[in-house]
């Protein structure tokens, strides 16, 4: 049968770099014009790295200084060592924003990488007024989450909301969802799915729109259905654009704050706190700034350590252009 | 030493950090003088006179004054709200931006006063009005004063008198069973009859705390004193009320929405003494037609949260008798009632106990008369980090997962962590 010789589509290797005339990491120091063009290339480069060591470089290393030191803005750091995260592990409810962190990316980055790459599929077609649903669908990434969340409040209110007042005329009394310790978490990840879809939409739709066609034609004329052109040709095609949503989905999930802040304030009982809310209350409400920095630092080697690991599964960026 | 890449890029990190470290230091420093003329230009960081009303009563009618009185004086106001007062204050220390004059609740003293972000106020200032005896209590630390009251806002019970009488239910609970037994009696198809969480459960369970004979620490800040049997008692009552099915964890009043005791969802509730004001706004029959009752609570003694607004000196403040002008200014009378009309709180001054204002708001007039039963959080340096713990240590307990006895006693090690760390 034809459909079954249609071979999975590899992405394709990126170029190698085009080789120089002055070879740079030789550890010999260049000479003559390879000495010119790399004095040229550290000028040009200069103003980033002294923007980046100025602006992302010295914050890293002053928190990273301050996770072992007891700062409360008031008075010097004082060096205390390793203090800061022996009382985290004393701190039940950091341990419990951790657990939040993770359930909400779990449930977040799939699903909400699942609808993006439906939503892209089904706007990807020569539907009519796509350009409008698209602009429906990314609405939400552009809008302020106070606004956000302010609405989904008032979907959520026990007494009038939406969401209960719907399920009233569906004859289910529906719970107090924001109030309810069994229902609060699962109420904030799906505001977080709905609000993640519209930017993971517009990635991958700009990865579908730049699939060679010729692909899809060859699969056609040896019989392959639309569903095995999907699997064998357009999602290992989406690899990069699949390792990208990814790492940016899981690190935007770790560091989700604003509709926890405005939504349930990390209760009731602590159920939907996250690891960057109380990293924040931590530093500006409890004064404890190397105790933030301390929490900080482990939210940053957990991120760190789930890239590494998504980045060797999925064997990175690397594919199709 | 080898002068190589590393060892330069090593010597340079080092180097940054120890800078920024030092940097960021908000350094302790003494009170700045207050001689001389009040001349310059000074910000008020404050978290009341909210919306279009408060502005206008602030900017026109109170600093319009102070203008008239100072007039080399110029005052910027920073609006915030009590929510984010922290965040505005922490980056104002690590900014060195912290403005001059702040107004900070109740509890806020001695944490700033022991790090000696805010200045000493002469004694001299206690007695310039007259300020009703516990008043000022909140605004000390060490014995010295660093603060003035600008309004006090009480923790009260409010009740529906037509729901008291529809149920047969005569007086109001003296003890806390018979609190529990009206808080049933009233409960109703819809409605509880009783909601002690509509304000914040931190506040709502010190009242209790208080009601119930305990205290939050010793007299010096050090010790922990809540968690004995006063305070599990207090939460174990919440926990009964819900299992009574009196009241409702989940049924808290929506903010900026009529309150429930307001709209009749709830018969009892604990609430603020600014409710008067929101009442007269939105349901103006309730208190035409009598129907609101308030009282304090009480088990082993009457007990009455005492919170509020105090207004206080950035220790460096570079223009001092600047803001110390401000200071005093906006604890005069004038200021005071205007304040406290605004936001239906209650004036700390006995000057003002004959005014039109106390006697039309019975929510005030209550507090005025049983301020010998006030309480007030705070008391400790440790106060700013422990007060945040309050609540989502308390709350498990609260919704079931946890036992009152369990979620005070780690309320507690967390209490005297943070004092251990002062």
């Amino acid at each position: 049968m034809g459909a079954t010789t249609v071979v999975k589509a590899r992405p394709a290797r990126p170029p190698s770099p085009p080789e120089t005339s002055a070879p740079l990491r030789t550890g010999r120091v260049p000479t003559g014009p390879g000495r010119r063009r790399r004095r040229a290339g550290m000028l040009m480069v200069a103003p980033a790295l002294l923007h980046a060591s100025l602006w992302i470089g010295l914050p890293v290393v002053v928190s990273v200084a301050l996770a072992f030191t007891k700062y409360d803005v008031l008075t010097a750091p004082e060096f205390v060592g390793l203090d800061n995260f022996r009382d985290m592990l004393d701190d039940a409810v950091f341990r419990k924003s951790i657990v939040n962190t993770l359930l909400y990316t779990f449930f977040t980055v799939p699903f909400g990488m699942a609808l993006g790459l439906l939503v892209a599929l089904a706007l990807h077609t020569g539907l009519k007024a796509r350009g409008i649903f698209r602009t429906a669908v990314f609405l939400p990434q552009v809008t302020a989450t106070v606004a956000i969340a302010l609405v989904w409040l008032w979907i959520y209110n026990p007494g009038n909301g939406l969401l209960n007042t719907m399920l009233a005329f569906l004859g289910v009394d529906g719970p107090a969802w924001l109030a309810s310790t069994t229902w609060a978490l699962p109420s904030v990840i799906l505001v977080g799915i709905w609000q993640g879809i519209g930017m993971k939409m517009l990635i991958y739709l700009a990865a579908l729109q730049s699939l060679p066609r010729e692909l899809y034609e060859a699969a056609s004329v040896d019989g392959a259905s639309r569903v095995r052109q999907f699997f064998s040709i357009t999602l290992p095609l989406l690899k990069p654009a699949t390792f990208f949503v990814l790492i940016t989905s899981m690190i935007s999930a770790f560091q989700s704050f604003d509709q926890i802040y405005i939504l349930t304030d990390g209760g009731p009982a602590n159920s939907t706190t996250m690891m960057t809310y109380e990293i924040y209350k931590s530093a500006f409400r409890e004064f404890r700034v190397g105790y933030a920095s301390a929490q900080s630092l482990v939210l940053f080697v957990l991120l760190m350590g789930f890239t590494l690991v998504n980045k060797r599964i999925m064997g990175g960026s690397r594919g199709h252009n | 030493m080898e002068l190589n890449r590393r060892s330069v890029l090593a010597a340079i990190g080092a180097g940054t950090a120890a800078a920024a470290l030092a940097g960021c230091g908000g350094g302790a420093s003494s009170a700045g003088s207050a001689d001389g003329p009040a001349e310059g230009e000074i910000t008020l960081l404050t978290p009341i006179y909210e919306g279009a009303d408060g502005k206008t009563l602030l900017e026109k009618k109170i600093l319009g004054g102070f203008r008239k009185k100072y007039p080399d004086v110029k005052v910027n106001v920073d609006y915030t709200t009590y929510a984010q007062l922290n965040e505005k204050i922490t980056t104002g220390l690590a900014g060195g931006l912290l403005p001059d004059v702040l107004m900070m609740g109740v509890g806020w003293i001695p944490p700033f006063a022991a790090k000696k972000a805010i200045a000493e106020l002469p004694e001299t200032l206690a007695s310039a009005h007259d300020y009703e005896k516990r008043v000022l209590e909140p605004s000390r630390y060490d014995g010295k004063l660093y603060a003035l009251p600008v309004v006090l806002d009480t923790r009260i019970v409010v009740y529906r008198k037509d729901h008291f009488a529809e149920a047969g239910v005569r007086k109001t609970p003296a003890n806390w069973s018979e609190l529990r037994a009206v808080a049933k009696q009233l409960t109703r198809d819809g409605r509880v009859g009783f909601d002690p969480f509509s304000i914040d459960l931190r506040q709502c369970w010190e009242t209790f705390l208080f009601a119930n004979g305990g205290e939050l620490f010793s007299a010096d800040g050090k010790k922990v004193l809540f968690t004995g049997a006063r305070g599990v008692e207090a939460l174990q009552l919440f926990k009964d009320l819900v299992k009574d099915g009196s009241a409702d964890y989940a049924r808290k009043t929506d903010a900026g929405a009529p309150s429930n005791v307001q709209t009749g969802k709830a018969s009892m509730m604990m609430t603020t003494s600014a409710l008067w004001v929101q009442v007269k706004e939105q349901n103006p029959d309730l208190i035409e037609d009598d129907k609101l009752g308030s009282f304090v609570l009480a088990n082993r003694r009457p007990a009455m949260l005492q919170g509020g607004t105090l207004v206080t000196q950035a220790a460096r403040s570079r223009h001092p008798a600047a803001a110390r002008a401000l200071v005093e200014y906006l604890a005069t009378p004038d200021s005071i009632l205007g304040a406290a009309e605004q936001r239906g709180s209650v004036p700390g001054l006995s000057d003002l106990d004959d005014t039109g204002y106390v006697k039309e708001n019975q929510f005030v007039d209550l507090s005025l008369k049983n301020l010998q039963h006030a309480f007030s959080e705070g008391g400790t340096a440790a106060w700013m980090e422990i007060r945040e713990k309050i609540k989502p240590t308390l709350e498990p307990a609260i919704v079931g997962d946890q036992s009152a006895k369990d979620a005070i006693a780690e309320l507690g090690r967390l209490a005297e962590a943070a004092i251990g760390r002062m």
